[in-house]
């Protein structure tokens, strides 16, 4: 009937197989799936080219969704439904690709040694009264660079790199480890702050392991900038890519996934915030509170995101 | 000289081949790139210096342990002897990403050190500490699960060519102990060279590892660049470098190992192993059972501690079909590697062409580039062939196939190469006078001659594949996780547990091929 929907995605979640083939029991269209790391599947896409067998990229990162956007891999697709869903901020100004859940990047401090009226921006972490007490992961990590993108687009390059280089030199060490890594620093005292994003907290208070949950009782959670523009979010996203040939199933694909249902279970699995905050199911996201989001087009974060790259080599935040 | 049959054809061919993603890196170095002149003065520095740092370290600490393992296990008779002789090769099923995760932690038991540091001489140079900790803890943790291939070769060549001298030696009222300085070790130098050589070339392969304890390497630089850029000439000049310095350990080998001859002398070694006291066999148990634990009995126990704890249900993961993914790649890959160097080496040995015989040396190239370089490489050569034919390569298992050819077609041809040398040139050379038709020579001499070198080079070759991560990341098709993309993309999901599963699969699958290694080549002594 239809033909196969193929989809390449970084997500290992057993939660999106049961998602796929409620999809399929709903429209027929059956759903092939690629899975790789992100970056791994925009290479993937580049090399196979007009002959990429490829319907929906799902990944992770506006700035990489708007990468894959400027080097021509995704076409855009247009749908009330998807426009309706999704807040204009988080989808591409051009109906290129779509964002499907959200996560902020945010503070995670020491209850024991921090109290949480210290704490106010992004910006202050350049304060030289946190000097050794910042952990923060690799800038080779998109998460950080979009953050980074985010802070040259409110501030400007030359004051993002002088933040990027007085954060860095308040790092009780060098880069290493993932966000996880540095939650756990935090509680055990080799620093009081760390910068990662929500879905790890809540990966860690939900952890089958006694001590990360340990860890987590030690951390708690600050939500930067509420006084300005509002804290740095990212989405994870998904698009039709320039070289498929079932563009409308691949948009009625894209519809589902936005659907108030499938986006608790969708975001959900992952501790990561639906679209629309009025959705949220989970007891632990719920728990953080509300708060106000930046609301920059994330398109800004790829433009950005080489100049990011670069400020970082030069602030040496490896 | 030149006359060329089907045979050559073929062989030059199928080389000429193997050898284009390896040509298509090397013609690419000087292209134009935006991003070069940035990384060379803000990264380059610190890649080149962090890869030989860890290059050097690993090099000597897996050259100690190896080389004190085979030499304790070989010349002394100790309690346990035979049995650490087994345990002692159980490292090298361990990947070194999997090694790296599952001692996730250790830094976090210098914190109280980092702390007191910072409080008393300052954040600064407590950083260099912790730099230099880290780097040091990573060595000693790739030492532990690459000393096998010293210990391996060192051992192999320790009961062949050592055993005789060191007889000689008895005989004439010299103790085995007395000759390790002078005698022994030049002899086996050739052999810690080579098993040294695939230690490094293992370390440089390595990007899960260091990227996670944040060790920039060139193999770190030349991801980023590619992918966190998307700048594929940064990433090709980066491998440049790479690539030089893996040239120079070659030379290096190849100069250490041209002295060497191996004879042939067959039959069992009846090597006196020298009797020791107590207090002596304890120190020497402690020495060859430190690495077996730190390298496999540790890693092996907390991943299981994990897989138990992290309440999966087996099905979420796909395993079935994953596990079946892994072994049926890694058995049609080996098999077809196999072949190609046996037929290859074959017709160089029976044709004794000379074009035949250069041009195959291009085609084992493909093993001193880390699989990072190799996938770009295979990647443009894709896209030429789509551009040509509109067929994709990349996104079939044939793609995969070829590329793991590409990369570990060396593996199998070293090992039949010399056995061929060694043990059929002979007959070969006689059979072709007496016009013995090549293709029965091939089957039915020279396979049973050297059916066994076959076999071991297809198993190494299976495990290599089971293993490798960097490449298959980049060129798998559809619906087709391995067991080490598996525990790598959960990994990067923060689902840190669930990948012990995976990871202990890999673990398991290799334990069986690494034993039946170990007894044919003991058969062999």
């Amino acid at each position: 009937m239809f033909a196969d929907l193929n989809i390449y995605t970084h997500r290992h979640y057993d939660s999106d197989k049961l998602l796929f083939k409620k999809f399929t029991d709903l429209t027929g269209i059956k759903i092939n799936v690629i899975k790789g790391g992100a970056d791994q599947l925009i290479q993937r896409l580049i090399s196979e080219g007009e002959n990429s067998p490829a319907d929906v990229l799902l990944t992770v990162d506006a700035g990489r969704l708007e990468r894959a956007k400027s080097l021509e891999l995704l076409k855009p697709v247009y749908s009330d439904i998807l426009i309706k869903n999704i807040p204009i901020n988080m989808r591409d100004y051009d109906n290129h690709w779509f964002g499907l859940t959200v996560r902020a990047r945010v503070i995670v401090y020491s209850k024991e040694r921090v109290n949480k009226n210290e704490l106010s921006t992004y910006e202050d972490l350049a304060n030289p009264k946190w000097k050794g007490r910042i952990v923060a992961r690799s800038s080779n990590n998109i998460y950080n660079q979009s953050l980074m993108a985010s802070i040259i687009n409110a501030n400007g390059s030359d004051s993002a790199l002088d933040w990027a280089k007085a954060v860095r030199a308040n790092m009780a060490r060098k880069p290493r480890g993932n966000d996880r890594d540095q939650a756990r620093a935090v509680a055990s005292g080799i620093a009081d702050l760390a910068i990662i994003n929500t879905y790890y907290l809540g990966l860690l208070e939900n952890s089958t392991d006694s001590k990360d949950r340990k860890v987590a009782k030690k951390l708690g959670v600050f939500f930067p900038n509420q006084n300005n523009r509002g804290t740095h979010i990212n989405v994870s996203g998904g698009a039709v890519t320039a070289s498929s040939k079932n563009v409308e199933q691949a948009i009625r694909f894209l519809e589902f996934l936005t659907n108030e249902e499938n986006q608790k279970v969708f975001s959900g699995v992952n501790y990561e915030y639906p679209l629309r905050f009025k959705h949220i199911d989970s007891k632990t996201l719920l728990s953080w509170g509300s708060f106000k989001t930046d609301s920059i087009n994330l398109s800004i974060l790829g433009k950005n995101n080489a100049k990011a790259v670069k400020l970082f080599d030069i602030a040496n935040w490896e | 000289m030149f006359r060329f049959n089907s045979w050559d054809f073929l062989s030059i061919v199928t080389s000429l081949i193997i050898f284009i993603p390896i040509f298509i890196i090397i013609t690419n170095f000087n292209a134009e790139s935006e991003n070069w002149s940035h990384i060379k003065e803000n990264l380059l520095f610190d890649y080149i210096s962090s890869t030989l740092f860890l290059v050097v370290g690993v090099g000597l600490t897996s050259t100690i342990i190896g080389v004190g393992c085979a030499w304790f296990v070989s010349c002394y008779e100790f309690y346990g002897r035979k049995f650490i002789e087994w345990i002692l090769i159980l490292p090298m099923t361990i990947p070194t990403y999997v090694a790296a995760f599952s001692y996730y932690d250790i830094i976090e038991n210098f914190n109280s050190f980092f702390i007191w540091c910072r409080n008393h001489i300052g954040l600064n140079q407590t950083m260099n500490i912790e730099n230099i900790i880290v780097h040091l803890v990573v060595i000693i943790l790739f030492s532990f699960v690459l000393y096998p291939y010293v210990f391996l070769s060192v051992r192999a060549s320790l009961m062949i060519q050592g055993r005789r001298t060191i007889e000689a030696a008895n005989t004439l009222g010299i103790p085995t102990n007395k000759l390790l300085r002078k005698v022994i070790i030049p002899i086996i130098r050739p052999a810690i060279i080579a098993g040294v050589s695939l230690v490094v070339m293992e370390t440089l392969n390595d990007y899960a590892a260091v990227e996670y304890f944040g060790i920039s390497t060139l193999t770190v630089g030349i991801f980023r660049s590619w992918f966190g850029m998307y700048d594929v000439e940064s990433a090709l000049k980066l491998s440049s470098y790479l690539i030089m310095l893996v040239f120079l350990i070659l030379m290096f080998e190849k100069m250490y190992r041209k002295g060497a001859r191996y004879n042939n002398d067959g039959g069992k070694s009846n090597l006196r192993r020298i009797i020791i006291g107590n207090k002596k066999q304890y120190l020497i148990i402690i020495f060859c059972l430190t690495p077996f634990i730190f390298g496999f009995l540790i890693p092996l126990v907390r991943l299981f501690t994990w897989m138990i704890t992290s309440h999966v249900n087996i099905y979420e993961l796909n395993l079935i079909k994953t596990v079946f993914n892994t072994i049926y790649i890694s058995i049609i890959s080996s098999f077809t590697i196999v072949f190609l160097a046996y037929f290859i080496n074959f017709s160089k040995n029976y044709f004794n062409n000379d074009v035949c015989k250069k041009i195959s040396q291009l085609a084992i190239l493909g093993y001193s580039m880390p699989g990072a370089i190799i996938a770009i490489g295979i990647l443009k050569f894709s896209s030429a062939i789509n551009d040509l034919v509109s067929i994709v390569l990349i996104g079939s298992i044939f793609g995969l196939i070829f590329s793991y050819i590409v990369r570990f077609f060396a593996v199998a041809w070293q090992p039949i190469d010399s056995s061929m040398e060694k043990f059929c040139k002979n007959i070969n050379q006689a059979s072709r006078t007496l016009n013995v038709k090549p293709l029965k020579l091939m089957k039915n001499i020279n396979f049973p001659i050297l059916s066994k070198p076959v076999m071991i080079a297809g198993l190494i070759v299976f495990i290599d594949i089971s293993k490798e991560l960097p490449l298959t990341l980049i060129i798998r098709p559809f619906n087709f996780d391995t067991l080490a993309t598996l525990t790598y993309d959960l990994v990067n999901q923060a689902q840190f547990f669930q990948s012990a599963i995976p990871s202990l699969l890999i673990i398991l699958i290799s334990i069986p091929a690494i034993l039946i290694i170990k007894t044919q080549m003991d058969k062999s002594i």
